[in-house]
């Protein structure tokens, strides 16, 4: 099943089982369905709980945000990532304050989903990954859509607590078939769970044993894919061993997994396709330096977008956004 | 004939699946019949026939096809399009038989895996494994299936009356540094080399035969045809002790190795399975353990104690009084402060100037003194 599906069915399975669960965004009513047509066919089935808001994210954060205060669990479809950037305050100033703020007499569990990425030709403002920008905000957590695991095994984990949420779907992700970790589909490549702490697992994936690999490799949306085919043709073409880890949760980071695969491997290389800098990978970076000081045996390499905007013309938009090769080159001289 | 395509409408899609098919194999249609429903990721697509005439399809309902592909044919008359139909039918068949010849292709292994497989008649199917069978994989099969004894007519060098015959274990490089030493010596004698890389079994390192892997060390003891072994291997510490441990326990004595340069100081106590290089000084009072080799130009000063399973590089320097525990890992030119204590299992990294004693387990590495190379200045 591909993942637009998957999550598709997630949120329908949500709706059904869960009375206090709103769908809100811009035209994802049918017949639209929502740009990328995951909520196709519940507003049908669920009109009083799937609703088309007029286009202004500030609003629609705004009122999940009370109807999150008032008992709800509002889901709110942020149509592209780009568009987050005028969520933020709500997210920054309200919705992620209100536990802390007053002793969490109120709670405020709103889940923001929203696609991002390129690779698609939507230029420079419909490509972005501006999750960068939500990373450390206390309280927050921000969810990364993987092919790896099952969406309805995120939300339900998602609905079962109380923190705040934001949900980045890679676009690229949802035309992908979902991979059956456990299954026959993909007999290749070895994959694990590694339950962590935070509540959601991370994958781990690889071509042979842990004790075999030489670098670790922590990625998420759709570098998670890219970076677990180079690992497999680095194994086929070249025996380079590398480890990837896929966490469900980047932040707050569950530190545990990783570290018990740097600890192993001694090489770590992140990827992410937000901008350089500033970012995820430099606080990964920074973090497994601090807590590997001395066993590492080179530097963490973070590999991610040019600080640049993302062209619409396709060839330009490769130049900019880790490619498979960029990815590829990376493992290869972390792995040495 | 023409091809009937699935419209690129949808960018966020790199395929479809038939849904539907609209007109039946072999009707007529005209260029705006609607002829079959595809799905992307985004929505349900209906394609046009986009030209008059008998359709046949190329692709069945719940098959993936590329966006753009082509998913049936238009043809002006019956004869062309069922002679189209063959070979369809016939590439089909052909396409399907090279794709189970490919399931069957065995497990999953890297290609160098596959060649060495290839190479040493290893059957991969036999190997358990989880995950990707890999060369290193493959090298332990071909020792495991390894006849244990496979020339029995590699035998020893033969010795005279009274002269130590010495087995010497690896047959790399550090094996003609022994026979090196051991060359110029009426009384010594190297007469067999045993390795583990089969490649080397029936070849001679200076004259003297590889006759075998570790395997045959008890039994060219037992046979009388050796008198003491030596580890010549220097740069894997792990190997030194493990051959020094495999010949205790077959109860094999081990010898020295002294270069006839070295200089041995008065008082100095030395253990077994030393291997000392050209031009290396132990000082007066010094002691040291068993299994160690001693690069040329080392120089370890009066009463320094040094451990067993040590290797070193050329012109390691202790001052006096230093104590260096067992299994340490010296690269070259490394200058040691008196009195300072080296612990077991510390490496340390070539050109270092050792000011303070480094404990356990330790690496250390080098964070100043690089070079740097300056090219000429062009007049």
């Amino acid at each position: 099943m591909i993942f637009s599906r998957a999550l598709g069915n997630t949120l329908r399975a949500l709706l059904e089982r869960d009375p206090r669960v709103i769908l809100l965004g811009e035209d994802i009513a049918d017949p639209y369905g929502g740009a990328f047509k995951v909520t196709r066919g519940l507003s049908t089935d669920f009109p009083d709980r799937v609703r088309t808001t007029p286009v202004s994210e500030a609003a629609i954060t705004g009122i999940a945000a009370g109807l999150a205060l008032e008992g709800f669990r509002p889901i709110v479809e942020v149509m592209f990532c780009d568009f987050t950037t005028l969520c933020f305050d709500q997210v920054l100033n309200h919705i992620a304050k209100y536990g802390a703020m007053y002793d969490h007499q109120v709670e405020c569990p709103v889940i923001l989903r929203t696609p991002a990425g390129g690779g698609r030709g939507y230029g420079p403002t419909h490509s972005q990954s501006l999750e960068k920008h939500f990373l450390g905000i206390p309280h927050l957590r921000v969810v990364a859509a993987s092919l790896y695991l099952d969406p309805l095994t995120v939300f339900s984990q998602l609905l079962s607590q109380s923190e705040p949420v934001l949900y980045v779907e890679h676009k690229l992700l949802y035309p992908l078939s979902m991979v059956d970790a456990g299954g026959d589909d993909s007999p290749e490549l070895l994959f694990g769970l590694d339950s962590g702490e935070c509540g959601l697992p991370t994958v781990t994936i690889s071509a042979v044993p842990r004790r075999e690999c030489t670098v670790t490799v922590f990625a998420y949306g759709y570098g998670a894919v890219q970076a677990a085919n180079a690992a497999w043709d680095l194994a086929i073409e070249e025996e380079i061993f590398a480890e990837i880890l896929v966490p469900a949760q980047i932040a707050p980071v569950d530190w545990g997994p990783l570290e018990r695969s740097v600890a192993v491997t001694r090489s770590l290389v992140t990827v992410e396709e937000g901008t350089a800098g500033w970012g995820w990978g430099s606080e990964v970076a920074a973090q497994v330096s601090r807590r590997f000081f001395g066993s590492l045996r080179r530097p963490v390499e973070s590999v991610a977008s040019a600080r640049d905007v993302i062209p619409a013309a396709r060839h330009l938009e490769q130049q900019r956004i880790p490619g498979a090769e960029a990815i590829a080159q990376a493992i290869r001289e972390a792995a040495r | 004939m023409r091809p009937v395509i699935v419209p690129t409408a949808d960018v966020n899609s790199e395929t479809c699946t038939i849904v539907r098919w609209l007109s039946a194999d072999g009707a007529l249609v005209r260029p705006d019949d609607l002829v079959v429903e595809v799905e992307t990721s985004k929505a349900v697509l209906d394609v046009p026939a986009g030209g008059e005439g008998l359709l046949l399809r190329a692709a069945r309902e719940g098959e993936e096809v590329p966006m753009g592909g082509t998913v049936a044919y238009l043809f002006p008359d019956r004869v062309s399009l069922e002679e189209f139909r063959e070979r369809l039918e016939h590439e089909r068949q052909q396409a399907l038989e090279m794709a189970a010849k490919g399931a069957t292709r065995g497990p999953r292994a890297s290609r160098k895996a596959r060649e060495l497989a290839t190479r040493h008649g290893v059957d991969l199917a036999a190997l358990a494994k989880t995950g990707l069978i890999t060369t290193q994989d493959v090298e332990a099969a071909i020792r495991r299936t390894a006849p244990v004894d496979p020339a029995p007519a590699l035998s020893p060098l033969p010795a005279g009356q009274g002269v130590e015959r010495i087995l010497v274990l690896g047959g790399g490089l550090g094996a003609t540094q022994v026979l090196d030493i051991l060359g110029g010596n009426p009384a010594r004698r190297a007469v067999a080399i045993l390795d583990d890389n089969r490649e080397l079994w029936g070849r001679d390192v200076g004259g003297v035969p590889v006759v075998g892997g570790r395997e045959r060390i008890a039994g060219l003891y037992r046979d009388g045809e050796i008198d003491a072994g030596i580890v010549s291997i220097s740069t894997s510490i792990r190997v030194r002790k493990m051959f020094r441990e495999l010949c205790r326990d077959l109860g094999v004595p081990m010898t020295n190795a002294i270069d006839r340069t070295a200089k041995i100081g008065a008082d100095v106590r030395l253990g077994m399975g030393n291997v000392i290089c050209a031009f290396c000084h132990l000082g007066v009072g010094a002691v040291v353990g068993d299994n160690n080799f001693l690069s040329a130009y080392n120089s370890f000063d009066h009463h320094c104690v040094l451990g067993s399973d040590i290797s070193t590089g050329p012109s390691c320097v202790a001052s006096g009084c230093v104590e260096i525990g067992s299994r340490v890992r010296m690269g070259t030119g490394i200058f040691i402060e008196p009195y300072l204590k080296i612990g077991d299992d510390v490496q340390i990294a070539s050109g270092a100037v050792i000011l303070q004693s480094v404990p356990a387990g330790h690496t250390l590495k080098l964070r100043i003194g690089h070079t740097v190379l300056v090219p000429p200045k062009s007049s």
